[in-house]
């Protein structure tokens, strides 16, 4: 499984002057769930973007410091190369269909084809990612007659197929609705439950904080925490970078709530819920 | 939101032919009436093509693009019928305007040319599954990406026509106009395509990346999901059009030479 080393990453798009990405440190462990959270315009997509090296691979730009996928440094190769390693899906479902493939089935068997997996792998491939994505139902749909959470599924199976270590979601659930969101939480713990590092960005902040392991907290390019859900949903400092704490633990902390034993209020529907039915 | 993919799998004799076969049909269908300059070979080229469409199953299929194409050719003989240069035989005189022979001779070549191409076309876009396209094409060298936009096409215009609805019904919540006389309509043109060509530049950036992390530039070579089994008739035929192409192409030389 892969390690994720990331050092001072500083990332400036072309034509612009403010930096998107400054001065970026961190680790991140081999099948670590890390949520990405910030207001707008903080660096999150960017900062998704250059794990897979489409920054600044695709999109150029000034780049400083360095990513390391294991001991291969990100921008010293191509994204083709890299995307059987790092997975990558993207908000909108219908902007990664590829528009060229009848089926689902043959959608997800895309990627696999352009590297040359052979037939009788790619099937296994595709039926175990439609297995684990709960859509092998839809497996002769037309991708573009399925529902959005459906087509986003079937977009990160299309990924999952590429048995990528790593898995990065940019705000994946940001247009859908509730039942779709739901779909998609349920099917990313599978894959981090699989033991694939997953790296997901995402603005509903009661569902990043059930499922993280640490949480990343960037603002204007920079990371300004980097913790567990408890820890930085703690801070006193959320609304000043843009972001609220979960609704359960705004509750607590209203009510003096802690979580026994402990100096954290809780994060969770389950920690308050036991908390509240304790009280 | 429904692709607009004109293939259906009807388990015909054409289904199982070759892509490559299908396409070459449709170079013999335009090379040899143009070669040896005899309409009637178009006019056989039309028939046979619509009895293998009939034998498809797929000839209703045609409607649609015989309805858009039609109007133009309407259109054509019309406008040639009555107004041609060198339009001297009357053959039709409906009081201030007459039909020239000359004009609608002229309208039913340009006619016939058309139908022999639209259903020269329908005969591999039909009968043929997209994917089998780009196979065919990339296993004879030519690049994915001209496979892929070919294909993909097909599929994202709905995506756009939905895009323009939803502009056009935003654009009308905020007063604007977009229907009436043809000089209202033309006002609201430019505020309702600018939105749609902007999203659509950002749609194919997307897109675009979406593809470039699923390997599409990949330098490997490419493996295929699907087996084509073709039908034992393919090799034959696509050997029998090639003679014939050649031959007509061979025979239009020595006429010029001789």
């Amino acid at each position: 499984m892969a390690e994720i080393k990331i050092e001072n990453l500083k990332y400036r798009y072309p034509d612009t002057k403010e930096l998107a990405l400054d001065g970026i440190t961190c680790d991140i462990k081999p099948g670590e769930f890390i949520g990405v959270i910030g207001r707008n315009g903080s660096g999150k997509s960017t900062f998704c973007q250059s794990l897979i090296g489409l920054v600044p691979n695709f999109y150029r730009g000034a780049y400083g410091g360095k990513v390391f996928i294991d001991d291969i440094e990100v921008r010293n190769v191509e994204v083709d190369e890299l995307c059987q390693k790092v997975g990558m899906v993207f908000q909108n479902p219908f902007n990664q269909v590829t528009g060229s493939k009848l089926t689902v089935y043959e959608e997800i068997a895309f990627g696999l084809e352009n590297f040359g997996i052979p037939r009788n792998e790619m099937k296994k491939r595709i039926d175990d990612a439609l297995e684990l994505l709960d859509i092998a139902k839809y497996r002769d749909r037309a991708p573009f007659d399925l529902s959005g959470g459906q087509m986003q599924r079937m977009a990160i199976a299309s990924i999952i197929a590429m048995n990528p270590e790593i898995i990065v979601l940019d705000e994946p659930t940001s247009q859908l609705d509730p039942q779709g969101s739901e779909e998609v939480f349920k099917a990313v713990a599978k894959l981090s439950e699989k033991g694939i590092t997953v790296i997901m960005v995402e603005h509903k902040i009661e569902k990043i904080a059930a499922y993280s392991d640490r949480i990343m907290l960037l603002d204007g390019g920079k990371l300004v925490a980097f913790d567990t859900p408890q820890e930085i949903f703690a801070r006193e400092d959320l609304a000043e970078h843009g972001v609220v704490a979960p609704v359960y633990t705004r509750i607590c902390k209203d009510l003096g709530l802690r979580v026994p034993g402990t100096d954290y209020y809780p994060v969770t529907l389950d920690e308050a819920h036991k908390l509240l039915a304790c009280k | 939101m429904k692709s607009l993919s004109l293939y259906e799998d009807k388990q015909s004799f054409l289904n199982g032919l070759t892509p490559g076969c299908k396409a070459f049909y449709i170079i013999a269908a335009l090379v040899i009436p143009a070669m040896l300059g005899n309409k009637l070979i178009s006019i056989g080229f039309i028939v046979l093509s619509i009895l293998l469409l009939t034998q498809s199953k797929v000839i209703r299929r045609t409607l649609p693009i015989l309805a858009v194409s039609g109007f133009v050719l309407i259109t054509v003989i019309i406008i040639q019928g009555l107004f041609r240069a060198g339009n001297e035989t009357v053959v039709l005189d409906l009081g201030p305007v007459a039909f020239y022979k000359e004009g609608l001779i002229f309208a039913a070549d340009i006619a016939i040319n058309v139908l022999n191409i639209i259903f020269a076309f329908c005969v591999l876009v039909l009968t043929t599954k997209p994917s089998d396209i780009i196979e065919s094409m990339v296993s004879r060298g030519f690049s994915p990406r001209i496979g892929y936009v070919f294909v993909s096409l097909f599929q994202l215009i709905p995506q756009m026509t939905e895009r323009m609805s939803t502009i056009t019904d935003a654009q009308r919540s905020r007063g604007m106009e977009t229907e009436g006389s043809l000089l209202i309509r033309m006002k609201a043109f430019i505020p309702l395509i600018s939105p749609v060509i902007m999203s659509s530049f950002i749609d194919t950036k997307e897109r675009a990346i979406a593809l470039e992390v699923r390997g599409f530039n990949s330098k490997e070579k490419k493996s295929f999901l699907n087996v084509f089994h073709a039908n034992a008739a393919s090799r034959p035929i696509y050997w029998i059009l090639l003679i014939a192409t050649v031959a007509s192409v061979v025979w239009k030389l020595v006429m010029m030479f001789a």
